[in-house]
């Protein structure tokens, strides 16, 4: 009887809460109630226009010829002539199939890593030694390309470098330059990138764990389900939701492998593999000059992220009831 | 639970166990290496063969780049661009998402979308870049600054820390006369001090961080971050950080010339780790309910 009552209490007042206040209708006398909240947002209006909003519209340049007296609106039109050299240019196609590689083996290869050790950290029932563990692998993610790419070129060092002299401790052969050897580079490049997100990318994945009901566990338990199985049918069933969310989000990366690592782990030995559309841009772009060309090619990478990213969201919300807004 | 007692289950903890501290030695050991050669002589440590302590003492590398104005400029100047980038943004940030957590905003959806769009799709970087040409930002400190003022992420991150404040305290200082700045600054703010640490330290770290703007933003010398130093000493590696030697004038005034560009390139990848270590340990909570917070969906 009592918690029926107290029931009956709670009730309206939490259907009072969720009643949704919707905007007000656009209007003057709105608008000057509000005055504040306009003034407040101005700076970041003005903001997202000139920093984002001008650059899209400065994509015109990929139909232009771009001269520095006249600025980005006012070369001659030159109509398609970028995109027919970009696609009628052999090379790109291998910029293109670099960037899928090197994206989809960071986008799929890498994606279970994080996961699997967010089960880990659950299965650690110590908060302080899980905790500790916790803190040591966020870290890496903290520090620049700069300096894990630093760190590489020490450790990967021919002769020098700690991994050369395990090998030749154990017989090999010590003198390999890594950072030079197509062949090696897409290890280093894989490497590095799981080492350095594992553990933050591994935050989201506990912290959806942790939001699982501990009662089904119980119930799975009475139900005879021994461990493995609870980890499979409850902790990875609980967690799905998330694991789509931030692979539909990371989908719109597909055409941009990670400039800082890929720049900075490009060298004279591992061009052939390494040469990404970022890194193309910023050459053809920034260090030569050639504005209207490097335009066309980032644009229609942009244009090809952005499809990607509507399709899958329309997919997942369909088939999943997931959706990213 | 009944199988507790399972022995397959408790060698698989155990297991379990030393994975992960496998993984945390993999993320400390390499530092320790760094630490060592930057403590060591450079021309001893060309041999080879140093693992995780020091074999010829020294802080000469350390000495050596603290003579070197460039890098002292460079640290100098990351420090500027860190500590005012993230004052102003995170203050900028914070009024813009106090703005739209307004329910009754007329236009919020289409503002809010007006922002988010930015994250879904951008113009590329050489119209941003000849955007930075013409408003003249480029070449000047303040490229650091301005272009990073607001982020998405973090808009929508506070906001959506904002939105669990109830809307109740907000009316009763509006009742008592409290102006939508007034609320903002002595109501709101204070109540927030978790976010704003967090997107304070986001912010820090991203600046301190960034290499990319010295790079190819800024031509003038005196104007590059430490994270740009060390980034050209690794791409040009040694001839920089040799060229460097030679214009302090290390090669006349110290007989047994024993710092090497390579151990030049070690104490200053320590240098800039460091100040992210040593604040580390106090603020990685923030970083994780930072992530925790952006993760709920309205």
């Amino acid at each position: 009887m009592v918690m029926t009552a107290d029931k009956k209490i709670e009730t309206p007042s939490s259907l009072k809460k969720k009643k949704k206040v919707k905007p007000m209708k656009i209007n003057f006398e709105n608008i000057w109630q509000h005055r504040a909240q306009y003034f407040m947002l101005l700076p970041c209006i003005i903001f997202f226009i000139i920093f984002s909003y001008l650059p899209m519209a400065g994509m015109v340049l990929a139909f232009k010829e771009f001269r520095f007296d006249t600025g980005i609106f006012g070369g001659a039109w030159v109509g398609l002539q970028y995109f027919e050299r970009f696609f009628q240019d052999p090379q790109s196609w291998t910029f293109v199939k670099n960037t899928l590689i090197i994206s989809s083996m960071k986008l799929i290869l890498a994606l279970p890593f994080p996961i699997i050790l967010a089960l880990m950290f659950n299965e650690i029932k110590n908060n302080k030694i899980r905790s500790f563990f916790q803190s040591i692998t966020y870290l890496p993610h903290f520090l620049s390309w700069v300096v894990v790419v630093g760190i590489l070129q020490s450790i990967l060092a021919p002769n020098t470098g700690l991994l050369n002299q395990m090998i030749s401790f154990l017989g090999g052969d010590g003198s390999r330059f890594f950072l030079m050897e197509e062949a090696s580079f897409h290890s280093v490049m894989f490497w590095s990138y799981v080492w350095k997100d594992i553990g933050w990318s591994s935050i989201i994945y506990f912290a959806a764990i942790m939001g699982i009901n501990p009662s089904l566990y119980e119930a799975a338990a009475i139900d005879g389900a021994n461990r493995w199985r609870q980890i499979w049918h409850i902790t990875l069933t609980g967690i799905r939701p998330t694991i789509l969310i931030l692979f539909i989000l990371s989908l719109g990366n597909i055409l941009s492998a990670g400039f800082d690592q890929i720049y900075l782990l490009k060298t004279p030995g591992n061009m052939e593999v390494s040469e990404i559309i970022d890194t193309y841009v910023i050459r053809t772009g920034l260090q030569s000059g050639q504005f209207g060309y490097a335009t066309a090619v980032g644009m229609m990478q942009g244009i090809v992220g952005l499809i990607v990213v509507l399709a899958v969201n329309r997919f997942a919300s369909k088939k999943f009831n997931t959706s990213l807004w | 639970m009944f199988d507790e007692h399972d022995k397959t289950w408790r060698f698989f903890k155990i297991f379990n166990l030393i994975i992960v501290a496998l993984l945390c030695l993999s993320i400390i050991l390499p530092f320790l290496n760094i630490l060592a050669l930057s403590l060591n002589e450079g021309t001893d440590a060309q041999r080879g063969g140093i693992s995780f302590f020091p074999r010829e003492f020294s802080f000469e590398n350390y000495i050596e780049v603290f003579k070197q104005s460039t890098i002292l400029n460079a640290f100098g100047i990351s420090l500027f661009r860190t500590v005012v980038g993230t004052i102003i943004s995170v203050f900028l940030t914070a009024m813009a998402a106090y703005a739209l957590k307004t329910k009754t905003l007329p236009g919020r959806k289409f503002i809010t979308f007006f922002i988010f769009f930015t994250m879904l799709f951008s113009g590329g970087i050489v119209p941003y870049y000849l955007v930075l040409t013409e408003l003249h930002l480029t070449n000047t400190i303040w490229v650091y600054i301005i272009p990073s003022l607001y982020s998405v992420w973090n808009i929508l991150i506070m906001r959506t820390f904002f939105l669990q404040i109830p809307d109740s305290i907000e009316e009763a200082a509006r009742i008592d006369g409290c102006s939508e700045f007034q609320i903002f600054l002595k109501i709101i703010l204070p109540m927030s001090k978790p976010v704003i640490a967090t997107i304070g330290l986001f912010n820090a770290v991203a600046h301190w961080n960034d290499w990319f703007s010295g790079s190819f933003y800024v031509r003038n010398p005196e104007l590059k971050p430490l994270a740009t130093i060390l980034q050209e000493m690794l791409t040009r590696q040694q001839a920089l950080a040799d060229a460097l030697m030679k214009n302090s004038g290390a090669y006349e005034l110290i007989e047994k010339i024993t710092v090497t560009g390579d151990s030049l390139k070690m104490a200053t990848i320590i240098l800039v780790v460091a100040p992210i270590i040593m604040i580390y340990p106090f603020i990685q909570k923030y970083f994780v309910k930072g992530v925790n917070i952006g993760s709920v969906k309205e």
